[in-house]
């Protein structure tokens, strides 16, 4: 045991001084924080100017209830858009150009043409140099549509607030019923359920191949025999992958205590800018969730990581191993081609059976624990099909380890592994 | 005390035996060598002395006690593949290295630091493995081997690729360990080096012992039937003698095996005339040539070649 953990040291110490673990922490966060940051810097920027829009109102009958209609404020109380008119004195084509010199100018942020016909089915145009503000679209957009349209219901003499309150759209809430009884959901089930299953699924690939990098190089530096002077190929394995675990778990801390904070932080700088948004939730986490992510990384990361020795001892190099890590690939990959569905139908016989086969339990029961809860028979049943799994990949990978170690040159044929495994 | 006792191991991977049948003694303070030619099975039966492999056979002893993990803190053990983590500083891979071995850590940086003096190296120890050349490399390796001050050294190969001088600074710390009372024992292709420094050997060949026992009692058993001459000259004609039973020619050099009964001033007298003698000596045979006997004439090149 003693010697277990000199390795695990070791192998702790020497990932979390190199520069790839120091850049991926790091990187890790900042690529978080940058989600939430630079969308808020951007609406920041872009919100706290006011814009000159000049109308080109042919129908005659538009500007000033759009005028009314586009009260949009900004932070310091004016007007966000500041309509002016123009009036046709001649062509509308020639004021159409001088309209668009003032916006190549940027005299005016853009101008809004509104065709005689509106009313009857004419398409009014927005021109400006930038036409990828979605925001500034859907407010005028919305504006102009609400003010033909009161138009329109006030010629064939009907209230446009009572033809409102007719067709006022019917709400449909998401509700989630679990043990602790209902809780409204705003779409984060989704969103929290897609972004675990992917850090589980990234993660499980990245310390698996570090592992087995770990393990190669131990073959091509030639120091494994040295190391196998002092303790059993069995203790170098567990102390690789019990040192690498504890690296993972060193990254995932950080990162946690990053986007804890984090999220805490941007909730109070999205409100500082939004008042209107203090209401705004950010998805949490349930914290049985959170434990039962915990639970299956680590079953997933044994499961996984024992394989990836095996193939790291069979190989003389990582060009080798690529031809062997791909059924592992398919391993991980075939669940997140099945989220999709499994999301859907998460309590289908398919599902169930899918979660319970132990190559892919780790991504989709954790899936199905996010998007339901099932019954505990089912999640206890594939921990356990899991664990006596790992058992046995650990006795089968061992014997494995044991003997690739030491060989050199060809890379083993799938009957010679099979001989290694047999011997005593 | 024996240090080593070894008996009837046999190892077998699928159906090709490493290891057939083998059983040896050595005995404590003694530098023991283990011969045979490439594929012999000499790494596999090291192996196995370290509890690596596991015999399928047989019964391994190590200082009078049953072979087991924890015997493996009282053996050093060099191998034949040996390399080191090539990111590690000079200083944390011997203190690893001597962590598994159980030492204190304390103990472990004291002795580190006088190796590492002995062998011109403290200047390194806070370099990474991969600056240093080769033969630092190797001596670092061996500092490795010897750090815990072991009872039983195990050094596999442990002349390959080395230079004049460190083959010397290595050859005497195996006297040095010898005489305070550690058992060494090691594993080679080069006569010469064996007959310089072993007391006993063990042969093998095709997984199979061929040859046990005290050097120099080997050779006194073949007897004083060798000729080792030197000269200049043709020497086609000698082959042709009847005196003769086998000739090793190295160009300037040549060892004689004569036939039994034969006397040797009766091929001096043949030889005296037609060619240049600067040499002629009567002896027990080389190790060399008991290994050509022993091991068989299809393997003689690959022998000469080493």
């Amino acid at each position: 045991m003693r010697k277990i953990l000199s390795v695990i040291k070791r192998e702790y110490i020497q990932i979390v001084k190199t520069k790839g673990f120091i850049i991926g922490t790091i990187l890790g966060p900042v690529l978080m924080a940058s989600f939430i940051v630079i969308p808020i810097v951007v609406s920041v920027i872009s919100v706290g100017q006011q814009e000159r829009v000049g109308v080109i109102d042919l129908s005659q009958e538009i500007f000033e209830a759009l005028d009314k209609k586009l009260d949009h404020k900004l932070k310091d109380g004016s007007r966000r858009y500041l309509l002016e008119k123009y009036e046709i004195s001649t062509d509308p084509e020639v004021l159409r150009k001088e309209l668009s010199q003032m916006v190549l100018k940027k005299e005016l942020s853009a101008y809004i043409f509104i065709p005689k016909n509106i009313s009857e089915g004419g398409v009014a145009e927005y021109v400006s140099q930038h036409v990828s503000d979605f925001d500034k679209l859907k407010n005028i957009n919305e504006a102009l549509n609400s003010v033909v349209i009161e138009k329109r219901l006030r010629k064939e003499g009907l209230d446009p607030q009572k033809i409102a309150q007719y067709i006022q759209r019917v709400g449909l809430k998401t509700i989630k019923v679990t043990k602790k009884g209902e809780e409204e959901d705003t779409g984060g089930t989704f969103l929290i359920s897609y972004l675990l299953v992917l850090i589980l699924y990234m993660t499980l690939f990245f310390y698996g191949s570090i592992i087995m990098r770990g393990v190669i190089e131990e073959k091509t530096s030639r120091v494994v025999e040295i190391v196998l002077s002092s303790l059993k190929p069995f203790q170098l394995m567990v102390g690789k992958i019990l040192g690498i675990a504890a690296v993972g778990f060193t990254q995932y801390a950080i990162w946690a205590i990053f986007g804890f904070s984090a999220s805490r932080y941007s909730k109070s700088l999205i409100s500082s800018f939004f008042p209107s948004a203090s209401g705004f939730k950010i998805p949490s986490i349930p914290p049985y969730v959170f434990i039962y992510f915990v639970v299956f990384f680590i079953l997933g990361y044994f499961l996984y990581g024992t394989i990836y020795a095996a193939i790291g001892s069979m190989v003389n190099s990582e060009k080798e191993a690529q031809q062997l890590i791909f059924p592992i690939t398919m391993f991980l990959v075939v669940p997140i081609l099945l989220m999709m569905f499994v999301m859907r139908a998460p309590n289908s016989s398919f599902s169930v059976v899918l979660s319970l086969i132990p190559f892919f339990a780790p991504i989709l029961m954790l899936l199905r624990i996010c998007v339901l809860t099932p019954p505990f028979i089912q999640v206890g049943g594939s921990i356990l099909i899991l664990v006596l799994t790992i058992l046995f990949m650990i006795w089968l990978t061992g014997k494995i380890y044991r003997v690739g170690i030491l060989m050199y040159g060809k890379r083993p044929s799938f009957q010679e592994v099979i001989k290694w495994i047999r011997y005593k | 005390m024996n240090a080593l006792d070894i008996e009837n191991i046999s190892k077998k991977f699928g159906d090709f035996y490493a290891v057939k049948n083998l059983s040896f003694n050595i005995h404590q303070g003694t530098v023991y060598g283990l011969l045979g030619p490439n594929g012999a099975g000499k790494t596999t039966t090291i192996r196995m002395v370290m509890n690596i492999i596991i015999p399928d056979e047989g019964n391994i002893r190590v200082l009078d006690r049953k072979m087991d993990e924890e015997m493996k803190e009282r053996i050093g053990y060099l191998p034949e593949d040996r390399g080191f983590y090539p990111k590690m500083k000079v200083g944390q891979i011997l203190l690893f290295l001597a962590e598994l071995k159980g030492m204190k850590k304390n103990v472990a940086r004291e002795r580190i630091d006088s190796w590492l003096k002995r062998f011109d190296l403290d200047e390194w120890k806070l370099k990474k493995v991969e600056e240093l050349s080769r033969g630092m490399q190797q001596k670092l390796q061996f500092i490795a081997t010897v750090i815990h001050q072991p009872d039983l050294i195990i050094l596999d190969e442990p002349f390959a690729g080395l230079d004049p001088i460190n083959t010397k600074l290595l050859k005497d710390i195996m006297l040095e360990m010898k005489q305070e009372g550690r058992t060494v024992i090691f594993s080679t292709h080069r006569m010469e080096q064996i007959e310089m420094i072993c007391d006993n050997i063990c042969l093998i060949n095709k997984a199979e012992k061929v040859l046990e026992g005290n050097l120099s009692r080997i050779k006194k058993d073949y007897g004083k039937n060798t000729v080792i001459l030197d000269y200049e000259g043709e020497t086609n004609f000698i082959r042709s003698l009847p005196e003769i039973d086998k000739i090793d020619d190295y160009g300037k050099f040549m060892e004689i095996r004569l036939k039994e009964g034969t006397d040797s001033q009766v091929l001096l007298q043949k030889l005296v005339g037609k060619i240049t003698i600067n040499k002629y000596e009567v002896r027990e045979p080389t190790l060399n040539a008991i290994f050509i006997e022993k091991v068989g004439d299809k393997d003689e090149k690959n022998l000469i070649s080493h």
